[in-house]
């Protein structure tokens, strides 16, 4: 449908979103409602995780969400290019973090324990992984923008908090492990602690592997290649994954007041599960660490090995069909379980309600354990607990937020960037709404084997305009920071509608749509006059005519170079616009030499 | 509730039926947080406090001044060698040089070689000589001044030997459309075409 910010993690238009901050808010008042009023005096790790998780989600979700709509359907963001890009990855890293690590560790900790009768290895170590956890993780947001236009000690901070988050995760995979000690027999045979002791691990690896590619070096192979999404679907598969389906395997029989229908099945779909996993991340590892190498490669003459991006990409494709074949194998062991849980379920009666038992008021007070029993009291004060939890998560974003947009020497300006004309503001929504940055970047990257292959590689100040920035994240395709002025406008048009009549073998999808949709222009003064809300210098008055007369010149403009390379098609088709805008990609620094980034 | 003679450290939390242990934090463990804590600072300070470290553009600027010698050496070496050069014959090299030509040459001077904005390839007209080495050395400097391309600017010597070595094939070709007129150009004497 198009509808869609284009931020990754965030794309759902604005009413969604405000939809999304009331449930949300709703969430968080039953949650701490029950905490408040409960009996049980002291909150257990698990709860600590959850509180984390609620403000944490509720502070990223409206920070990252600030739009300026444009019509029911569209909004522009409010940040521009090099601060929307920090904020978007601050909020995308920690969407993952809190989202998917922290409210899994809070059900880790309640189910490994219950599942293996035994108890936590250590409550210290929860204490420091947790706070530790908690506060580094939110700095470590720029680590998906290393060597972009980001200012270099944003990238660094993002890196060397990278770094310090190991310790803090795998204290959370410690404690869980360590609290199999002893009971490692049962987990030979139990599919609950099967699945449990895979989770753990794979939450062990990925967060070690995370901090790795964080590692400057190793990212300028990793980043844009497929390396970084067999990271996100080892974390997820495994340990959002298999932890669910421990939590499943664990609940039903108990729900239902019965035993698991068949043991023999379950076992089953672990294995199953297990080889999807190996089938779906590895040939990703490989392919991703390919194309890495490919695009770098230069020859003994110092040419590019590879100069064609296709060539990079054919290479691989095998490899997203193995992938494809390991996608199935997992799902086909989901089915397997979501039919085991139905018959668990056939065979039992289900338990409406267990006798509740309200915990006996204690009034033992937290001397106990001496050095750390300040701690034991903070478990008593949610509020206070929770105050605390804000403020460690506030820093690191503070830190490294509110400077990029007060110090002006982050962004260098370029004299010569100037707001994108009606016609290219149209394109590039259509740009957005096609979902090209799904596989194309428009960053280029301060490598030669970059800057060779695709030109100039890009600046902070380039991108002062751009609501919301387009760098991407992903390369199925080459970068088209530079793609203004490459090709001839017909050769745009005929790409656009079969890839592979001007360069075969690509494995781009056809948009001929566009060729024949009228270009929707209505919508045009709502638009321009959000942009100019939000800081683009477009003059008074502007989006009421002259705006539409600029945009027709451009158009026409459009036209006639695409009757040079012999097409022949209207000014109002949608196509026009996307190729307006495509040819403005980059071309404002060509045109003038740049104040030099400030070191 | 630390009444269990197996475990000592058993301490008096109990939610839910879960209890705890205080076991001490794993030492590797501990040195792993305080190895990576101490990476950072040093790491910081060197790239941000006292600027020993290279940043991106500085590590950007060292990297090209690297590569562009290596290119212009092989580059120096290539243009040196030049008037050596002999047309190539071989399939691959000539079909290689067919896919260059049409993707860049053929805009300028028709699919075929005719001539459009840029002169008839066919013909027995050359402006600037018509030995093949001529043809290499134009391919590589351009014509600016007349809206021939620097070619070397773009493709690697071996890509210009080639497409070089396919246009000499089209030496003579029938061409089923007139090419273009010669200019003031003056004919001479070609050297055989293949498909003479
Ligand atoms: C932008 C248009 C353009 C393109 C593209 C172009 N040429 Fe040319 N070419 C010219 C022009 C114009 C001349 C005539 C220069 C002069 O008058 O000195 C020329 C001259 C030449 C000559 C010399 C002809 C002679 O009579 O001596 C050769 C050989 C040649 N081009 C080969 C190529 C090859 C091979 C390519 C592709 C790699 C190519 N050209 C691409 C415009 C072009």
């Amino acid at each position: 449908m198009g509808l869609t910010t284009s931020k990754e993690y965030a794309e759902l238009e604005w009413p969604i979103k405000i939809a999304i901050a009331i449930v949300w808010v709703a969430f968080a008042v039953n949650l701490f409602g029950t905490i408040v009023k409960r009996r049980e005096k002291h909150m257990y790790v698990a709860i600590w995780f959850y509180i984390a998780t609620v403000v944490t989600v509720a502070v990223l979700h409206i920070t990252n969400s600030m739009t300026m709509p444009a019509g029911w359907f569209k909004s522009y963001s409010m940040y521009a290019g090099v601060q929307d890009a920090l904020v978007q990855w601050w909020y995308g890293h920690n969407a993952v973090a809190f989202f998917l690590t922290t409210p899994y560790l809070g059900l880790m900790y309640y189910f490994l324990p219950k599942a293996a009768n035994r108890p936590i290895f250590s409550y210290r170590l929860s204490i420091i992984h947790f706070w530790a956890l908690i506060f580094l993780y939110i700095w470590a947001g720029p680590h998906h923008l290393l060597y972009t236009a980001l200012p270099d000690w944003a990238q660094s901070l993002g890196m060397v908090f990278s770094l310090m988050l190991i310790a803090p995760s795998w204290g959370g995979m410690l404690n869980g492990l360590l609290t199999l000690r002893g009971v490692w027999d049962k987990v030979r045979q139990d599919p609950v602690l099967k699945f449990m002791v895979v989770a753990v691990t794979a939450y062990g690896m990925a967060t070690l592997e995370g901090p790795v590619m964080a590692i400057k070096t190793v990212n300028s192979l990793s980043h844009y290649t497929d390396w970084t999404i067999a990271h996100a679907h080892g974390g997820a598969l495994g340990w959002n994954g298999f932890l669910t389906f421990s939590m499943l395997y664990y609940l039903f029989p108990r729900l239902y007041k019965t035993n698991l229908w068949s043991t023999k099945l379950a076992n089953y779909h672990f294995w199953l599960g297990l080889l999807g996993m190996m089938f779906y991340i590895i040939p990703i590892y490989v392919a991703g660490i390919t194309e890495g190498l490919m695009w770098k490669q230069f020859n003994k003459d110092g040419f590019l090995q590879y100069p064609n991006f296709l060539e990079t990409i054919i290479q691989v494709v095998p490899m997203f069909r193995l992938r494809a074949i390991g996608g199935m194998l997992y799902i086909l062991g989901v089915l397997m379980m979501a039919y085991n849980l139905y018959r668990t379920a056939k065979a039992g009666k289900f338990e409406s309600d267990t006798e509740a038992q309200a915990a006996p008021l204690e009034k033992t007070p937290a001397v106990a354990h001496g050095k750390l029993s300040w701690h034991r009291m903070l478990e008593g004060k949610p509020m206070f607990f929770t105050v605390l939890a804000i403020v460690s998560i506030l820093v690191g974003g503070l830190v490294e937020i509110i400077p990029m947009f007060l110090v002006r020497e982050n962004v260098p300006t370029i004299a010569s960037v100037h707001p994108y004309t009606p016609l290219e503001v149209l394109g590039r929504d259509i740009y957005i709404r096609e979902g090209c940055l799904g596989c194309h970047s428009q960053m280029i990257r301060p490598f030669r084997s970059e800057t060779e292959r695709y030109g100039e590689y890009s600046k902070a100040g380039e991108f002062i305009y751009d609501h919301p920035f387009l760098w991407g994240s992903e390369r199925k395709g080459p970068d088209l920071a530079r793609e203004g002025g490459k090709y001839p406008a017909a050769w745009h048009y005929n790409h656009m509608d079969d890839p592979r009549s001007v360069s075969p073998g690509s494995i781009m999808p056809r948009y001929s749509w566009l060729l024949t949709q009228n270009l929707e222009t209505d919508t045009l003064p709502w638009k321009l006059s959000a942009l100019r809300r939000i800081g683009v210098p477009y003059p008074a008055g502007y989006e009421n005519g002259p705006a539409q007369k600029d945009l027709q010149e451009q158009a026409e403009k459009v036209v006639a170079d695409l009757k040079l390379g012999g097409v022949n098609t209207d000014p109002n088709k949608e196509i026009i616009a996307l190729i307006g805008y495509l040819q403005r990609l980059g071309t404002d620094i060509k045109s003038a030499p740049v104040t030099t980034a400030a070191k | 509730m630390s009444n269990d003679p197996k475990e000592p450290l058993l301490l008096d939390h109990n939610y839910d039926g879960i209890q705890e242990l205080d076991n001490n934090l794993p030492r590797w463990w501990v040195w792993l947080f305080y190895i990576t804590i101490i990476y950072a600072a040093v790491y910081l300070v060197y790239f941000h406090v006292t600027h020993t470290g290279n940043l991106s553009a500085a590590e950007y600027d060292q990297e090209m001044k690297v590569g562009n010698e290596i290119k212009a050496a092989a580059m120096g070496k290539f243009e040196s060698s030049i008037p050596t050069l002999t047309p190539s014959t071989n399939a691959v090299v000539l079909d290689s040089g067919r896919q260059t030509y049409a993707k860049f040459c053929a805009p300028c001077h028709r699919a075929d070689g005719g001539g459009l904005v840029g002169p008839n390839l066919t013909d027995s007209y050359w402006i600037h000589g018509s030995n093949f080495t001529d043809n290499v050395t134009v391919i590589w400097n351009g014509v600016p001044a007349k809206g021939m391309i620097t070619w070397k600017k773009v493709l690697k010597p071996d890509e210009i030997c080639s497409v070089a070595s396919y246009i000499y094939t089209l030496r003579g070709a029938k061409l089923a459309t007139p090419g273009k007129p010669p200019e003031n150009q003056t004919p001479v004497n070609n050297g055989p075409s293949q498909f003479e």
